[in-house]
């Protein structure tokens, strides 16, 4: 009896039993539906964290790190710019880094007309530009004679335009930054990631910034090389650079956002499994339904087990015929669960910002796993349906 | 054909045993019309499952066709059932979601018959019964007679040796009692089928050559006069 003739049967006496058949699969349309949801957005959570972390990619952060010895001999040390112009200009010679993006940041007030307000006042170079995404919303961006002139020019975060020109375009207006003046030539794009958030912000091409605060050192360097390998490579020569020119131990390091992208991978992973878990206990109940409405069905099906063992049918013919019967109820469902979960997933992500990832794989364990539930839960009732006594059976009211 | 030795067959109620068949021996030959008549409670619907091989004897021997099926496994007995008998019962036992030519082809299904050939088969097998108009008819749909009509076209449909019919009239009116058994008896005749009729009724068991009673679980072998005057 071949596998298409079975499944034909199975299906035909699921259709005999509507309303049962759909409240059975149910309990499966949950369960495979909710483990799918969780899968799906824990994966998109887990992806959206690792871009957001990583940023466009294959670049490294330098930190400066002072030993103890260190903090004793100078206790301002924090205060100071780790990173000088020379220390930049010797990083250039490193062959793996592509590029260098260096800024200085620093507190500072700014006033426009008699409106005051403290932000934070970066100096960017022009590889900043490249690296970090910084879409104008008005006006423009920084062009190469900005940085090459120095010129003063700068570049305004969303929430500066509401708190000090009440909202007003502040494109072509002239702001004081430690009472020198800047021209504002454009205004950011409001952040829209999860970690983003909004703050008071300018940014000045550094050698403005230079002349504003008499600083030439830089707060912040990122090493950015073509392959993660050369990144590995220039990161470890830049840090050993470094702390030769500076004569200290181990201060000068890297910080390698892959890892930490992988430690909190780990984390989410984590989550979603213990939250599929849960998920899990909701499709083990709705397989323990479909045992019990199975074992329903044989005992009404009594005589139905009769009549086909009379007429040549063997235990295992009857234990197949059960056994896909269980199936077909729980691979419906499965299906049908997963476009519940993929369209849950969906609408979820939609208004959380997110991507929902529904990959195949989790689409074909959905499949499988849900026929295994048929068949091991429906083990039980298809192996009691085979063990009846055809002759009794045939008398069965 | 048929040959029963000495067969015993036990069943334990609580702590006593029971013979419900108690030392039977018989031979029907192939082509035999036979009736097996009984009170109820005598054993005989315990001898046809012997005969059907729905049940395995306790003790002694059945030859069936020649092969000692009184030890056969299960699936061996299930294949016996499948090709050599055809069973038609009082209450039809059709299946109710299956229409009239899918009830039919249900033995072929069994006996790995392929699709096309199953229904080639079956709508033979309801025409020679005289349901050619009433293929697609759930059981339901179908009249008491009807219903017994596709059932002997399902029994004969794997072209068995033996049609065993457990009270095939019982259910049914005498007019239509009388149609149902000169199909069986046209089958014996002309296509040489061994009938093998339980019944209690006479009428009945007046259109087998042999009628074979059965008391307390053993054959009782009555005087003609007596059968006849019962007839």
């Amino acid at each position: 009896m071949s596998f298409m003739e079975n499944l034909l049967m199975a299906l035909s006496s699921l259709k005999a039993h509507k309303m049962r058949s759909i409240l059975t699969m149910l309990g499966i349309i949950i369960g495979v539906g909710a483990v799918i949801i969780v899968v799906a957005i824990g994966q998109g959570g887990e992806a959206m964290l690792k871009t957001q972390i990583t940023g466009p990619g294959n670049t490294v952060e330098l930190f400066y790190q002072p030993s103890d010895e260190e903090i004793r001999s100078n206790p301002n040390i924090f205060l100071q710019a780790p990173f000088k112009q020379e220390d930049i200009r010797a990083l250039d010679q490193i062959q793996e880094i592509k590029s260098i993006v260096a800024s200085s940041t620093q507190m500072s007030s700014v006033r426009f007309q008699q409106e005051t307000a403290d932000v934070s006042s970066t100096g960017i170079n022009q590889a900043y530009l490249k690296l970090n995404e910084m879409n104008v919303e008005k006006g423009r961006s920084f062009s190469t004679s900005d940085f090459l002139g120095g010129r003063r020019v700068g570049l305004v975060s969303h929430v500066i335009q509401e708190e000090l020109f009440n909202g007003n375009n502040p494109v072509g207006k002239v702001i004081k930054m430690a009472n020198q003046p800047i021209e504002i030539i454009g205004v950011l794009e409001k952040p829209t990631g999860l970690l983003s958030f909004s703050s008071l912000e300018v940014y000045l091409p550094f050698q403005t910034w230079r002349t504003i605060y008499g600083s030439s050192d830089y707060t912040q360097v990122t090493l950015q090389a073509d392959s993660s390998d050369e990144l590995q490579i220039a990161g470890k020569k830049a840090a050993r650079l470094l702390n030769n020119m500076h004569n200290t131990e181990d201060s000068y390091q890297v910080l390698n956002m892959e890892e930490i992208a992988a430690g909190i991978g780990q984390i989410t992973r984590i989550m979603t499994l213990i939250i599929g878990s849960i998920a899990g206990i909701s499709l083990f109940v709705g397989g323990i339904g479909v045992m019990n409405i199975m074992l329903v069905s044989v005992t009404e099906r009594t005589r139905e087990i009769g009549i086909r063992m009379a007429l040549g049918a063997t235990r295992g013919q009857v234990l197949t015929q059960f056994l896909i019967e269980s199936m077909t109820l729980t691979l419906i469902g499965g299906i049908l669960g997963i476009f519940l979960g993929w369209g849950s997933a969906s609408i979820v992500s939609f208004f959380a910002g997110w991507p929902s990832l529904i990959s195949w794989q989790v689409v074909l364990g959905g499949v499988v796993f849900s026929m295994v539930i048929g068949v091991v839960f429906g083990l039980l009732p298809a192996n009691k349906a085979s063990k009846l006594d055809p002759i009794e059976s045939l008398r069965y009211e | 054909m048929i040959q029963l030795e000495s067969i015993t067959k036990t069943y334990l109620l609580g702590k006593e045993s029971v013979n419900v068949l108690d030392n039977i021996s018989l031979i029907i030959e192939q082509g035999e019309f036979v009736a097996i008549m009984g009170p109820s409670g005598s054993g005989k619907s315990t001898l046809m499952n012997m005969i059907g091989c729905l049940d395995k004897p306790t003790t002694g021997t059945y030859t069936l066709s020649g092969e000692n099926v009184s030890h056969y496994s299960d699936n061996e007995l299930a294949r016996v059932r499948n090709q050599s008998i055809g069973f038609v019962f009082q209450q039809f036992h059709l299946l109710p979601r299956l229409s009239a030519l899918k009830n039919v082809e249900l033995p072929m299904i069994y006996a790995g018959v392929s699709k096309s050939e199953r229904q080639t088969r079956a709508v033979e097998a309801l025409r020679k019964v005289g349901l050619s108009d009433r293929m697609d008819h759930l059981p339901n749909a179908l009249s008491g007679g009807q219903k017994q009509r596709v059932a002997i076209a399902r029994a004969i449909v794997n072209k068995p040796k033996i049609i065993l019919a457990d009270e095939p009239t019982g259910a049914l009116d005498s007019k239509t009692s009388i149609d149902i058994m000169e199909q069986f008896r046209e089958l014996n005749e002309e296509e040489g089928v061994t009938v093998i009729v339980v019944t209690h009724e006479s009428e009945v068991a007046a259109y087998a050559n042999r009628t074979i009673y059965v008391r307390d679980g053993m054959i009782q072998l009555l005087p003609a006069s007596i059968k006849g005057a019962s007839e």
